[in-house]
């Protein structure tokens, strides 16, 4: 613990303890106890390093005159303080603890009223209870009561902090029962780890008697579930409610033999629950069928319940048998609009999740899922031709489901996620042509049109056999990808756009040959279609479809880039076309998205192994060289962060191979890490180097990072920082030693470059000029420093307001302190402000500003 | 009895995060979805595991509405529909829409600044966020289903700062953000909701402190300009910034001041341009101005320049000496320098163990554009709801306006996780058949007045949606149904000495003599009959004295048949002939 903040908390406990109102700042408590919270993560006992707390804990107990929400704040803090047990024992011993978590106390000085003092109850105990003299102590104090009665508590927040705290006291008293009763470590350790936070603890000296009790716990927390889980009368609803929320977080937390008796005890319940069709619990009562179906049994079941709905409205068999009275009562509750939207869409939120399970509990083969499915998106659309329910009250339920865009997109939503299920490749024509459809349709929403063309992708990608595809279907979906790129919402244009990229980023086989292209040219006929398209979405008004237009160019022109195709006129105006983008945008969107479209070209072309057209080349090079001082220059934070990406690749591109070059982040390699020998192959050639220093030189590289090195926007520096530094390691390492450096790179030592007279260059003469001074310094108090060059390029570069001058690459890389800077830059902008000692600064200063109102003015909290 | 509730899960008594949940007719909707900007984690964002624990949002609510584009009232939304899972519809207004993702990216951006951060949204997030939200025009009625409607009404504050009438059936909601100086203007049916959620971040200040603050706000910058001094004001609230830059502007016009004033973020300049783009959702006085020139394009505000700082001579922002000042137009969380200085700390810790004194004159406006006491009573006068309910005010403060409003109407203020449940009375409207009112009429009653409700009789069918009352008959013609016949009988055992048909007979003028008034026949099958009464008679096998009557009625009759039963357990009277 910081000692600078352990000198300050006595007085700030003092404040605390002695302020009859809350603190202006309501975070200031919150974030007071997450530190406490870190500091006892670290392992540190808050009672040994702040002995203090102690003594406020028992003062502020006694005066139940402060404001509740110090009270609350200290009902937590003494659970944290006693989470080990020999602090436990601390507190228990100075009669802090009885009183602390003594209802009674609160309910008398009335303050159980207030939410905050409850839920700093529970959240005191659920913190403290980590060892089992904790355990004890809740045992014997029989707070299981006054929880079980919290948990329907009229502030939600409490009730939920009550139904956690049961979960947490149940599987705590399972765990010590499991120990005790089969004395295996095994079994414990097991059961331990899945309720995660009593994980590492270990249980000693349980007394049979202890256990006893532990068992009492279990049987009355499940007594309870069962009980309480019907109304009895509607007001008891909220009861069964908050109920079925711990009964799913149990069964999702316990393991047998507890999971088993768990749900022995409570099926009847949740059986007479269902039938009783209360409409307001269908969707907890749902989750606790889910949770619940983690065995074979159940998963049936719960298929069958799941699929009813489906089977119902589209009046395909997949249920062989049903019962008639199961499916009377959900024809009934069907009828109703509203219950029948939220019933069948979750049924279809789960549908794939079924498929997911063996074959043999499945009621029906996934293949035909996806028939009910497409089925069911026919109905919404209106179109009751294919539905194959002849009964007039199943034609009234499929009636509530028409333009529900809600039960549209969970049904496409299924669709994809059904796109994997085993056997449904035959449904890809049939998935194309309601898709378009969909696509086609002008009552569509602009969700439900994503949607749409999200599925479609899914399954180009799933099913890379397209020869099922007709003319028919490409034509189709040409005029209506035309249609949509023009429409009149943004939304809709964006959709479009971004899936004219995405699906040129999907590959398929073709029949003619097993020809391998992607989606996009089989489907739409690639380049020659969506490129003017997207060159026109180039001028769409709206910014984002302008990026998304630009990255969907980039994947469409990404198979010619990486085969080394020939550049067309069309390419060299795209490129021209962009380069105005960056200069020209209003938006930092569409300018992003440039400096990606030349990220990956640039990448794709070190990435083929032939060497490049030299067409290609000699439009790609200028282009870099012109989007790096853009980029660097560029107002938005996330453009020049791009930009300094593809520095990063042309250092790459570059050095990969050069002794001393790192990948990625120089100081997260380990000083003793072996380096693979790959980085070593090239061999060290100091002309080699030099050469390749000059082109970076020369395409700007190094002013990008040293302009980034000194911008405002924190990850701009940091990344600059960084790539510099690996620069650096490969040009002039420091391990060399001045000397030894000047001498075996005299050549590279020549390599200079500009800093005109302006913004960040200006910075950097700067910062070389007061190196320079500090090196000066050095020399006189006779410091053995030989740096005589960097002295005169630091000045010369300092003084040189006029023309621009030139200095050495490698001497501003030294001097620069990269390291040190690198230090500031990886810790947060707020780390200063938002620590912990300022947190205590803070609260003493306002309790200050609060004790002498007159001379402070009011600092009224508007909003934050 | 129908029921709304509502459950604010930020906003109840503070002013942290606005995110408040409505359950009205079965429809659950979110008003706002704000971010808390003291946390820098997942505690900024609302719970939502309050509401589902699987993540499905979308299961449970219908809707989201977001009244403005502030991040306390829009930060979590990506959050929410992209990293929480919700896929349902979001509403808020063009402005709104326009704006919103600028201040969410800006926010991102702050974000990636600290380090540490993590489960945090991305841009293509905020996109698909923003991609999912139906845009709302003012005064038009939305059709969220079948039965949820929402209509948007102007509400100050800022641009595109909507009032939201939410409606399913006769039960309804209103939900405005506090306005601020120019929603005189605006305006609000008399819908009398049943609950109207209002704002009450000043619940106890008056009006015209405002205008005393503007005031003394353009004192203070003109005494440090008149002083050679510079001025800096961080406006970190979109809106707020545009209200100062109308006021500066207005007054170097007036004053005829040349010192520069210069505005510092490209965000702002971008906010300008909608604020421009968007003049007609700006109140009147504005709209009024912009027929000679567009308020927003200012001629003594001009970008800045980090080089600017060190030019010499007075002007608003810049390099600070003592006679410069520093005014804070609202309020600065815990963990900032913003903070530090609006708490009077003198010496700043800065990065490396430098501290940094704090040498120029710190003063503390609070010029959030939130609405007053008597706005919200305005307010109130104007739509007439039937309760209120505050949010986002402090609770102190909260409880005074609540003693104020009490005086007429329940106002509730719920705690954050707290419901407040409000009972409603719905009124259902029916359609009355003509034929049915003029048999009222006929029977004497009076012609319909909605002022005297009084009971009517008839048959109530649900058909289509609609609901009528017609009379039974004609119900009868129109479902194409039979009318069933429902008849009781019972047997009464008699001992009389007679024949079967005397028996009959002696019965007969037994009821004549008692039940003077009704039709009795004695017919020629055997039968005696009172009104739809059949009477029969029949002797048991074994004891010919031993009789036994049939009694059978229609359930019409229900009253005189038991009457006769009761009447003739009691046997003959031995006098009859």
């Amino acid at each position: 613990m910081d000692r600078e903040c352990v000198s300050l908390l006595p007085r700030v406990c003092e404040v605390l303890a002695a302020s009859g109102s809350s603190l202006p700042d309501d975070t200031s408590l919150e974030k007071l106890l997450d530190w406490f919270t870190e500091v006892t993560k670290a392992g540190t006992s808050l009672l040994e390093s702040c002995p203090c707390l102690l003594e406020f804990i028992s003062s502020v107990v006694h005066n139940t005159t402060l404001d509740p929400s110090i009270l609350s704040f200290t009902l937590r803090l003494s659970g944290l303080v006693a989470v080990t047990e020999d602090a436990f024992t601390v507190l228990q011993q100075s009669s802090v603890l009885d009183l602390v978590f003594n209802l009674q106390h609160w309910q008398e000085a009335g303050l159980w009223e207030d939410p905050c003092i409850r839920i700093g109850w529970i959240q005191g105990l659920r913190t403290m209870m980590q060892h089992p003299k904790a355990l004890g102590f809740f045992v014997q104090a029989d707070f299981l009561k006054p929880l079980l009665q919290l948990q329907t508590d009229k502030s939600l927040f409490v009730a939920s902090a009550a139904n956690q705290m049961l979960a947490h006291v149940l599987l705590s008293c399972q765990s010590v029962s499991s120990v005790e009763s089969n004395g295996v470590d095994e079994e414990g350790e097991d059961v331990g780890r899945s309720s995660g936070s009593i994980a590492d603890l270990e249980y000693p000296a349980i007394t049979v008697e202890t256990n006893q009790d532990y068992a009492a716990v279990v049987t009355a927390i499940s007594e309870c579930l069962k009980k309480s889980l019907v109304p009895r009368k509607n007001s008891q609803l909220h009861q069964s409610l908050q109920i079925l929320k711990l009964l799913a977080l149990l069964l999702a937390q316990t393991r047998a033999p507890l999971w088993e008796k768990l749900l022995q005890m409570v099926a009847d319940s949740v059986y007479e629950l269902l039938a009783a069709g209360y409409s307001q619990l269908v969707l907890p009562l749902m989750d606790v069928i889910l949770a619940a179906h983690s065995d074979l049994v159940h998963t049936a079941q719960s298929a069958r319940v799941l699929l009813l709905p489906l089977d119902i409205i589209t009046g395909l068999n997949l249920l062989t048998t049903t019962a008639d009275e199961q499916q009377f009562s959900m024809v009934e509750q069907l009828k109703n609009k509203t219950s029948c939207i939220s019933m069948i869409c979750v049924c279809l939120t789960n549908t794939p999740q079924i498929t997911l399970t063996a074959a043999d509990c499945l009621p029906c083969p996934p293949v035909l899922i996806v028939t009910a499915v497409l089925s069911l998106l026919r109905l919404c659309s209106g179109d009751f031709s294919s539905s194959s329910s002849s009964s007039s009250s199943c034609r009234d339920v499929s009636r509530n489901i028409i333009g529900s865009s809600k039960v549209q997109k969970c049904a496409l939503e299924a669709l994809i996620a059904l796109s994997g299920s085993p056997g449904v490749e035959v449904k890809l024509p049939e998935v194309v042509t309601l898709l378009v459809q969909y696509l086609d349709n002008p009552h569509s929403d602009p969700t439900v049109l994503h949607k749409s063309y999200q599925a479609l992708v899914r399954w180009m990608s799933v099913c890379s056999d397209l020869s099922s595809i007709t003319d028919q279907h490409r034509q189709d979906l040409l005029q209506v990808a035309t249609k949509r790129s023009c429409d009149i919402r943004w939304e809709v244009r964006d959709s479009t756009v971004e899936f004219l990229g995405r699906l040129a980023g999907v590959s398929v086989v073709q029949t003619t040959a097993e020809e391998v292209s992607d989606a996009s040219v089989a489907l739409l006929g690639g380049c020659c279609f969506t490129t003017p398209l997207l060159r026109a979405a180039l001028q769409d008004p709206e910014s984002y479809v302008r990026a998304s237009a630009i990255s969907a160019l980039a994947q469409t022109l990404a198979a010619s880039w990486q085969q080394g195709a020939a550049l067309t006129q069309e390419h060299t105006e795209i490129v021209n076309q962009l380069l105005e983008v960056l200069s020209r945008d209003t938006e930092g969107f569409a300018r992003r998205a440039v400096v990606r479209y030349f990220i990956a070209w640039l990448s794709s072309r070190s990435s083929h192994s032939s060497p490049p057209p030299l067409a290609s080349s000699s439009l790609l090079m200028p282009s870099v060289r012109s989007v790096l001082s853009r980029g660097s220059a560029d107002l938005d934070w996330e453009v020049k962060v791009h930009t300094l990406e593809l520095a990063e690749l042309l250092l790459h591109e570059a050095f990969s191979g050069q002794r001393g070059y790192m990948k990625g982040n120089p100081t997260q390699t380990h000083p003793y890490a072996v380096i693979p020998d790959t980085l070593h192959t090239r061999t060290h050639n100091e002309e080699d180097v030099v050469g390749e220093l000059n082109s970076l030189v020369q395409w700007g590289v190094v002013s990008a990072l040293l302009s980034g090195l000194v911008d405002c926007d924190r990850p701009v520096a940091l990344r600059a920082c960084r790539l510099l530094m690996t620069l650096r390691e490969v040009v002039c390492p420091l391990s060399l030693g001045a000397l030894d450096a000047t001498a075996a790179m005299a050549m590279v030592a020549k390599v200079t470059c500009e800093l005109p007279g302006c913004g960040w260059a200006r910075e950097i003469r700067k910062m070389l000029a007061t190196k320079a001074k500090d090196a000066e310094r050095g020399c006189s108090v006779g410091e053995v420093v030989d740096c005589d060059d960097c002295g005169e390029a630091g000045q010369e570069a300092a003084s040189g307001g006029g023309q621009t001058p030139c200095v050495s690459v490698c001497e501003v890389l030294r001097s620069l302190d990269l390291d040190e800077r690198l230090d500031v830059l990886t810790r947060s902008s707020d780390h200063v402000h938002n620590s912990p000692f300022s947190l205590l600064q803070d609260i003493l200063t306002a309790s200050s500003a609060h004790s002498q109102p007159d001379t402070q003015q009011e600092v009224i909290v508007d909003c934050y | 009895m129908p029921e709304i509730n509502v459950t604010p899960l930020g906003a109840g008594q503070d002013v942290g995060r606005s995110c408040i949940l409505v359950s009205i007719g079965g429809k659950n909707i979110m008003l706002d979805c704000g971010m808390h900007m003291g946390y820098n984690d997942d505690r900024r964002f609302p719970d939502f595991s309050y509401i589902t624990q699987n993540g499905r949002l979308t299961d449970f609510l219908d809707c989201v509405i977001i009244s403005h584009f502030h991040l306390d009232h829009c930060g979590a939304l990506p959050y929410m529909s992209e990293m929480v899972g919700y896929d349902g519809p979001i509403y808020m207004t063009h402005p709104t829409k326009a704006i919103c993702p600028i201040l969410l990216e800006d926010f991102r951006k702050i974000t990636v600044d600290k380090k540490g951060e993590t489960n945090f949204f991305t841009s293509q997030m905020i996109k698909d966020c923003m991609k999912k939200v139906v845009p709302l025009n003012l005064h038009q009625t939305v059709q969220v289903d079948d039965e949820l409607e929402i209509k948007a009404y102007y509400a100050g504050h800022v641009l595109g700062a909507a009032m939201v009438h939410i409606k399913v059936g006769s039960e309804s909601v209103v939900y405005t953000v506090s306005r601020n100086k120019h929603a005189a203007t605006a305006w609000i049916d008399k819908c009398r909701p049943d609950i109207l959620i209002s704002e009450s971040t000043y619940a106890t200040t008056i009006r015209d402190s405002k205008r005393c603050r503007e005031r003394d706000f353009l004192k203070k910058v003109h005494e440090s300009i008149e002083r050679g001094g510079k001025v800096l004001i961080p406006v970190f609230a979109l809106g707020r910034a545009q209200e100062l830059c109308i006021l500066l502007e207005t007054f170097w016009e007036r004053m005829n001041l040349k010192a520069p004033i210069y505005f510092s973020t490209g965000l702002t300049e971008k906010a300008n341009h909608y604020y421009k783009l968007f003049i007609t959702w700006t109140n009147q006085k504005i709209r009024k101005t912009f027929v000679q020139r567009n308020m927003f394009e200012f001629k003594h505000i001009k970008a800045f320049d980090r080089s600017y700082a060190d030019n010499p001579g007075p002007m608003l922002i810049g390099k600070f000496k003592r006679q410069c000042s520093v005014i804070m137009p609202g309020y600065c969380v815990q963990g900032t320098i913003g903070h530090k200085i609006l708490n009077g700390q003198r010496k700043l810790e800065m990065e490396g163990r430098a501290t940094l004194d704090v040498k120029l004159q710190v003063e503390y406006m609070s010029f959030s554009a939130h609405a007053d006491a008597k706005g919200i009573m305005q307010l109130i006068r104007m739509a007439e709801p039937r309760n209120m309910l505050l949010v986002h005010g402090e609770a102190v403060k909260m409880e005074f306006l609540k003693g104020k409003i009490e005086q007429e109407f329940n106002c509730y203020m719920p705690a954050n996780g707290e419901t407040a449940t409000i009972t409603t009375n719905p009124s259902v409207p029916v359609d009355i058949s003509l034929s049915l009112l003029k048999r009222e009429m006929a029977l004497g009653g009076s012609l319909p007045d909605p002022k005297k409700p009084r009971t009517m009789h008839g048959t109530l069918i649900m058909k289509e949606n609609s609901l009528k009352l017609v009379s039974s008959e004609q119900a009868l013609k129109e479902l194409g149904l039979n009318e069933h016949q429902l008849r009781f009988t019972c047997r009464v055992q008699l001992q009389d000495p007679h024949s079967d048909p005397d028996t009959l007979h002696r019965i007969y003028t037994h009821l004549k003599s008692v039940l003077k008034g009704y039709t009795i026949q004695h017919l020629p099958d055997g039968t005696v009959m009172v009104e739809s009464i059949v009477i029969k008679v029949s002797s048991s096998a074994e004891d010919s004295n031993a009789k036994v009557l049939l009694l059978s009625w229609s359930y019409q009759d229900e009253d005189l048949g038991s009457f006769l039963s009761t009447l003739l357990k009691k046997g003959l009277p031995s006098g009859l002939c």
